[in-house]
């Protein structure tokens, strides 16, 4: 009898216990205000149990949306949608502070930031990091089939490869007015921000040998399938799904031209009008935090900013040992991030509709 | 009658929120120059000389046109034969044919279209051809249906009477199936030409990316380049063509009807 009542007392004392350990006071709705949190990225460019593991550690929900393009983005967020954390690319976040629509990042939460390499901080869009946490990040360049093209010939041409009619029929261009230009532009040797009137129209024409030279199928995101099955010899193509083709097919190689490229970073912002920007600043520092942004950019195959991430994957037995697109080439003077221009934007696109319809 | 008309109310109300207003926002974008602030209207009609006075976009005009009006000529083509064929048949075979008509219907129209760009990849053709075998795919049921209703609507001593008076089988199609059931062909245009006027999910998925119709032309403008107002005016013109062919083809129907 004894025993069995010493039992039951122990078995209520260790429940108490247990329930205490659980509870702890800890309640979201108290600690940041709501237990929603709102975030908005890009499709496939997240490993999705990093949600459910935030999600179960802080107790709250996550509404987890998706946007195609920073355009796209914009003009959602524009009508008036509220979200926590959203994560644009760098000329987006430059022109979302200039339109003052974000706030501040918390760094005293936010404190893994000391864990991110020294080449995503501080960089034009955002000097010094007020605003936005890097998220991923990549390069610009050249994916192509090893058993058609000489990888020196690559090297040695840069983006002039796209000029040379022993290819025709066999690349695939990306279609983005932006990006496109850029090629142009980097091969005149440009800026690739230029506005100069007669730079934009020389690289009008480069794109115009271009569709005469090696006649290109216009993509965009089938491309990477396509490549992976090597149904074309060359693409242009962010490193990031650059990765993701090198790893599927061996006879892939990459290739960031010579005569430079854009350097793009998507990073983590919190909107001005969200609704629970407390619990976004602790979301911001859970996805950089070592373990988080390995799982990511395992999955995702883009650049992580995290260091050690970087280096582990990229290293000895990584995921990416050996494949020439994961890590993005840092330092390389020629190399540029874009800066946010509408107009500039506008008359692209109009020059670039031209070149699809071969005018 | 009158307490009839006030259940009119919220589909009024519907029509002012969700058609009209927007509507009225695109005719101001339309007329406007850009500015970043919504309160300095500056009217101006230049996005219209821009896209009339630009060989490129009468080009892409041009193409929206002639492919939505092939394809309506191949819908009565294949449609119309397929209509009379399924109404000469019996009651109940004729209800099972329509149900199997409008089943690829039940199935999203992308998923159709990605499954079509599967098939097309195969082939080498024109990205043009790629597009029409899309959207005669995607519009042939509405055409059929329309030209089924009116030809089983129509009586059958009229054809009786037909042989009769001495007329052949083929004289009797001439003179009473087909223009009786010309009203239905009618419906059937303004369901197929005027979707595939502005369709720009099929182009953009089976013609790749340098086919660019009127619709993806609006698109482009909208998100890529970001300049709404030449966006809606190309929208606005869209729309005027679309009022204007739907008017000529009700004018159609009431002389036809006359005649």
């Amino acid at each position: 009898m004894k025993k069995i009542l010493s039992l039951i007392l122990t078995l209520c004392l260790a429940a108490g216990l247990i329930s205490a350990a659980v509870a702890e006071d800890y309640d979201p709705v108290k600690e940041f205000g709501s237990n929603v949190l709102n975030v908005y990225n890009w499709g496939e460019y997240i490993d999705k149990d990093v949600i459910s593991r935030f999600e179960k550690e802080y107790k709250v929900k996550v509404n987890y949306s998706l946007f195609s393009s920073n355009e796209e983005m914009y003009v959602k967020l524009q009508s008036g949608a509220s979200y926590d954390v959203i994560v644009p690319s760098d000329y987006m976040i430059e022109r979302l502070i200039r339109e003052e629509k974000l706030q501040a990042i918390d760094k005293t939460v936010v404190t893994n930031l000391d864990q991110l390499l020294p080449e995503v901080m501080g960089l034009s869009y955002d000097p010094d990091n007020t605003y936005s946490v890097p998220y991923l990040w990549q390069n610009f360049g050249i994916v192509y089939d090893t058993t058609k093209i000489d990888p020196e010939t690559v090297e040695e041409k840069g983006w002039d490869i796209f000029l040379d009619p022993q290819y025709a029929g066999h690349a695939y261009m990306y279609d983005s007015q932006r990006d496109s230009f850029m090629m142009g532009f980097k091969a005149l040797g440009y800026s690739a921000n230029t506005e100069n009137e007669e730079e934009i129209q020389a690289a009008y024409n480069w794109l115009r040998e271009v569709d005469k030279a090696v006649k290109p199928a216009y993509v965009t995101d089938e491309v990477i399938d396509a490549m992976a099955n090597g149904e074309k010899w060359m693409a242009v193509v962010y490193s990031g799904d650059a990765a993701y083709i090198l790893s599927e097919n061996e006879d892939m190689g990459f290739c960031a031209p010579k005569q430079g490229t854009n350097v793009a970073y998507d990073a983590m912002v919190i909107p001005a009008n969200a609704s629970n920007p407390k619990l976004a600043n602790v979301f911001i520092n859970y996805v950089i935090d070592y373990e988080n942004a390995l799982a990511i950019s395992e999955e995702v195959g883009y650049a992580s900013p995290n260091a050690q991430v970087l280096e582990e994957l990229s290293g000895p037995d990584g995921d990416y040992e050996g494949n020439a697109a994961y890590l993005p080439r840092t330092g390389y003077e020629k190399d540029e991030v874009y800066h946010d221009n509408q107009t500039l934007m506008t008359e692209l696109a109009e020059l670039w509709i031209k070149v699809m319809l071969h005018e | 009658m009158k307490s009839f008309f006030r259940m009119t109310y919220p589909y009024i109300l519907w029509i002012a929120v969700f058609i009209v207003a927007p509507m009225v926002m695109i005719a101001l974008y339309a007329l406007t120059r850009s500015g970043n602030s919504m309160l300095t209207f500056q009217f101006t009609l230049e996005n219209f000389a821009k896209f009339l006075s630009d060989p490129t976009f009468m080009r892409v005009l041009w193409t929206s046109l002639r492919i939505a009006l092939l394809t309506t000529v191949f819908c009565i083509l294949i449609g119309y034969p397929a209509a009379l064929f399924i109404s000469n048949m019996s009651e109940r075979k004729q209800t099972m044919m329509v149900l199997l008509l409008t089943l690829p219907m039940w199935i999203n129209m992308l998923l159709k279209t990605y499954a079509w760009r599967g098939i097309l990849l195969n082939f080498d053709l024109e990205s043009e051809t790629k597009v029409f075998i899309g959207m005669v795919y995607d519009f042939l049921p509405y055409m059929i249906i329309q030209i089924h209703t009116s030809i089983s609507k129509m009586d059958r001593n009229l054809l009786i009477a037909s042989y009769d008076l001495g007329a052949n089988k083929w004289k009797t199609f001439l003179k009473v199936t087909l223009p009786l059931s010309v009203p239905g062909i009618i419906s059937g245009i303004t369901l197929v030409f005027l979707p595939a006027v502005s369709s720009f999910v099929i182009p953009k998925l089976l013609g790749g990316g340098d086919y660019v119709l009127i619709g993806n032309l609006i698109e482009i403008y909208f998100l890529q380049a970001g300049d709404w107002n030449f966006g809606s005016a190309i929208s606005l013109i869209m729309a005027l063509i679309i009022i204007a062919s739907m008017y000529l083809t009700r004018r159609m129907d009431r002389n036809g009807q006359e005649a």
